[in-house]
């Protein structure tokens, strides 16, 4: 497939994070009873942000030696600026999912006796997942509109 | 799909077969840029398009054509 410079970028940011973050989200899972976002939730979480930096810059020095280096044009911006619209919608989603699972933790402890408990650690982790979440909607979009034209 | 549509493809011919590249490289946009525009799968800007037209040196309307209905048409539609 024959891929500009910028969709290449792309496609190694995409793959570095659902890597690492399916890395850190897999030992969420495992840890998810836990109730205080403690150092070694915010240690792994450091080392997530690390690596995604680590890979970042090998892949795009090992891009830069392969390919030449292209600067983004007015439909690179318009396409960027595009997938940040849909990368927004998906986190304001998630937003207002966090909101409403706070909301009904608080409204079930109140009328019923189901605890549900929503841990600092529970609602640190959502609000990542959707940050993630977004930027994954972003680089799909990116990338479909590379592809298909918009 | 753009309803913008274009004689890219032709003017390049004419023009002892410049390439893609070479376009590109002329009106400061990337290959695929080009690519997508010669396909009308984007529409380029106004600056762009002068400036494709400036290469080949032709009227802009020489370069692309649109299609659409013009506005009073929709309004009555």
């Amino acid at each position: 497939m024959d891929m500009s410079y910028q969709e290449k970028s792309i496609v190694g940011s995409l793959l570095a994070m659902l890597l690492v973050y399916g890395y850190y989200f897999a030992a969420v899972l495992r840890n998810v009873g836990q109730p205080e976002f403690a150092a070694s939730g915010l240690g792994r979480l450091i080392l997530a942000v690390i690596a995604i930096i680590v890979i970042q810059v090998v892949y795009q020095i090992v891009l830069a030696l392969e390919s030449k280096p292209e600067p983004k044009d007015e439909r690179d911006i318009l396409i960027e600026a595009k997938a940040y619209r849909n990368g927004y919608f998906a986190f304001a989603t998630g937003a207002f999912l966090v909101i409403g699972v706070v909301i009904a933790a608080g409204l079930a402890r109140d009328a019923t006796p189901t605890r549900i408990i929503v841990t600092p650690f529970l609602l640190v982790n959502l609000v990542l997942l959707f940050m993630v979440l977004a930027e994954v909607v972003k680089l799909v979009t990116q990338l479909l509109y590379y592809r298909r034209g918009f | 799909m753009t309803r913008i549509h274009n004689n890219i493809r032709r003017l390049r011919f004419d023009r002892s077969e410049m390439t893609q590249q070479e376009l590109a490289e002329k009106v400061g946009v990337t290959r695929q840029t080009v690519i997508a525009i010669e396909g009308d799968k984007y529409s380029p800007s106004l600056e762009v398009a002068f400036r494709i037209a400036r290469v080949f040196g032709v009227p802009l309307e020489a370069v692309f054509q649109y299609e659409g209905t013009d506005s009073s048409e929709q309004a009555a539609d």
